[in-house]
């Protein structure tokens, strides 16, 4: 049995999207799979997991720092996350704060992190961390300055472009069917920013950077495929000249 | 100037057989059927093919396009699919081999992620195979041609899905088969574990009810402006007004 | 040569053919001192010598001359908590004797190790340095605000 995550824990397609991972691989750092069972008529479960429910802070599934978190036996305190019908909030657009020391001004989400309805503004609400301290080799440590997630329910609020002011909004259709958010103060339109599609790897898929092992998008597109009428074996021995005209004796499926 | 619409670059090297045909074919007889000219790289490399280019090594990070989608490999002909999925199998190997070494060293594998886009793409690959196959025997003799299976109860009856097997001599001659492979007879003990298992089970879900029950409750408390559409998506099987009505909602102090 | 499912073969009946092989093979590097032409391998649980031989052949252009395979048991541990006995997965090991005055070598795949970490020690005994020399800079400001330097 492939165990499967997506029965225990759900991450946000935005909350992935810049990391630009398989999924396969997410699901693969997050696994805490102790041992397995052998195949075999058996009632007990087939494998012994170690945690089935996450908990999720501002750090990604794939880190070293989630993994700390949620080693076996760690002990966190139940967190109520609001359910969020559409998820509105991506990389890239402007909000403003309207909590905490930085309320009121407008910054760029630099993150987004969906399990906790959480987004990170750059530069903004802001707490001193204290790294290094060691108090046997007598070393005070340094500051350095750490944003705070902000919770997208009620601490930040999305700014309309036309005014740069705050303004609660709504997702709508357009005439050509597109679904759009839309302000609801001057009924303008709040695009979704270029940066969405932005990855660790890649600006825009427009000016992605080939590697030496990547396939060209030509050759990838490329149609070679001809129908046939016969199975991908029979082809590749036609291709390569084998002969078989052996007929397989009769045999018996049970 | 770059090409307009150019998609993102796939892993992996497919790109190298866009000489395909001056390649020359070899008759190969034996078991396996593969393709000497489809190696990647200069055939003199031999055993270092197991390993990443030189420059890679001690890298940090090895970036690579994504892995080949279904819809892709569609698009491409058998002998392909069939060079492509020694490629595949090559660059596995060496993921493997790198990946082993940077453990045995304690060091920091780059990039572990190109192990799963190499696995995903030949799941893909195998599954288009079998896609084409599948029409082909489909069309011929109006079955799907792959290994025939049933649902069957299995001795502890439990359902399961039983997948058949080839063999040389019919089942009623097959002792052996007949000793390994023993289903679901009436027996008064797995009776009894039966209702003892469906009993659990039907506990498990009405505690999964219970919790999730209170868990809207909870929410209610904390978020009074929530939105209720949400809520019922999430929680479909939650009657909210009932949760309304419950005593723990509404928190610890006196309405006015 | 298939961890995947095969017709059964029979007197008669048509060549057995894989066209998709799944199996993997992994280069591993000796733990001791073996002659130049030896390579190890570690490779799927299913496959048999003559696949090893086959794979190698076929795939990677290298013929050799002799192969030798044993399965590796898993280690047994016991379970701190609960105190049952837990078994790793077992390994099948093959033992590949390249033709006489081949030579392979297992390179050294992170080459610079210790001269990234001199480079880290270095950066690091930096950042404490000027670190050091902001505190001494600012000793005689005991209560004033970090920003209020220079």
């Amino acid at each position: 049995m492939r165990i499967s995550l997506s029965q225990f824990a759900r991450i946000g397609k935005w909350s992935k999207q810049y990391a630009n991972l398989p999924e396969r691989y997410i699901e693969r750092a997050m696994n805490q799979v102790y041992w397995k069972n052998p195949k075999g008529p058996q009632y007990k479960p087939n494998a012994v997991i170690q945690r089935k429910k996450f908990y999720f802070g501002v750090h990604r599934p794939w880190t070293m720092e989630f993994k700390d978190e949620n080693q076996p036996g760690r002990y966190h305190p139940k967190v109520f996350v609001e359910p969020v019908k559409d998820w509105s909030y991506f990389r890239g657009d402007r909000v403003e704060v309207l909590v905490g020391k930085d309320k009121g001004k407008q910054g760029i989400v630099k993150s987004v992190i969906e399990e906790r309805n959480w987004v990170i503004v750059e530069g903004l609400n802001c707490k001193l961390k204290n790294l290094g301290k060691n108090e046997r080799r007598n070393f005070e440590g340094v500051y350095v300055q750490q944003e705070q997630p902000l919770l997208v329910t009620n601490e930040v609020a999305l700014v309309d472009p036309s005014d740069l002011q705050a303004t609660p909004f709504e997702w709508r259709f357009t005439e050509q069917g597109d679904k759009v958010r839309v302000s609801l103060r001057t009924g303008r339109i709040i695009p979704i920013p270029k940066s969405v599609e932005e990855t660790i790897d890649y600006k825009s898929k427009s000016t992605y950077k080939e590697q030496s092992k990547d396939t060209t998008a030509d050759v990838a597109s490329e149609i070679t495929f001809e129908p046939k009428l016969c199975t991908f074996e029979m082809d590749i021995m036609d291709e390569m000249g084998i002969k078989e005209d052996r007929l397989p004796p009769k045999t018996y499926w049970y | 100037m770059a090409v307009p619409n150019k998609i993102l670059g796939i892993y992996n090297l497919f790109k190298q057989f866009s000489s395909r045909d001056s390649l020359k074919w070899a008759t190969l007889r034996p078991v396996l059927i593969s393709n000497r000219a489809i190696s990647t790289s200069n055939p003199q490399r031999g055993l270092m093919e197991f390993f990443d280019d030189k420059t890679n090594w001690g890298a940090n990070e090895i970036k690579c396009g994504r892995s080949w989608r279904k819809e892709e490999l569609r698009l491409k002909s058998n002998s392909d699919l069939h060079k492509l999925w020694f490629i595949l199998l090559k660059e596995r190997n060496m993921l493997l081999t790198m990946e082993e070494e940077a453990n045995e060293r304690v060091q920091v594998f780059p990039s572990p992620e190109r192990l799963d886009k190499v696995a995903e793409s030949m799941e893909n690959l195998e599954e288009v195979v079998r896609e084409r196959n599948r029409a082909y025997h489909e069309l011929e003799t109006g079955e799907t041609g792959e290994r025939p299976g049933k649902l069957a109860t299995n001795i502890f009856g439990l359902n399961y899905f039983y997948k058949m097997s080839e063999h040389v001599i019919p089942k009623y001659m097959n002792k052996t088969w007949r000793k390994k492979y023993q289903f679901f007879k009436h027996d008064p003990d797995v009776e009894a574990f039966l209702v003892k298992l469906r009993e659990r089970l039907y506990l498990n879900k009405r505690r999964k009810h219970t919790r999730d029950f209170n868990h809207v409750i909870g929410l209610l408390n904390r978020f009074p402006n929530m939105d209720m559409e949400a809520l019922k998506q999430q929680y479909p099987d939650v009657d909210i007004e009932r949760a309304k009505r419950s005593r723990k909602y509404g928190g610890h102090f006196e309405p006015k | 040569m298939s961890t995947r499912w095969y017709p059964i073969y029979q007197r008669g009946s048509p060549q057995l053919r894989i066209f998709l092989p799944n199996f993997w093979m992994k280069l591993i590097k000796p733990t001791v001192d073996q002659p130049s032409n030896l390579v190890n391998f570690a490779c799927s649980m299913e496959m048999t010598r003559f696949d090893m031989k086959n794979y190698l052949e076929k795939i990677y252009n290298v013929k050799p001359i002799h192969i030798r395979t044993r399965i590796a048991s898993g280690k047994c541990r016991r379970d701190p908590g609960k105190g049952y006995i837990v078994k790793n997965d077992d390994i099948k090991y093959a033992y590949v004797t390249l033709p006489r005055g081949e030579v392979f070598e297992f390179p050294d795949i992170f080459p610079n190790i210790k001269e990234q970490e001199k480079e880290y020690e270095k950066t690091l005994k930096q950042s404490k340095q000027v670190f050091d020399q902001f505190l001494e800079k600012n000793k005689e400001r005991r209560e004033m605000p970090g920003w209020f330097t220079f």
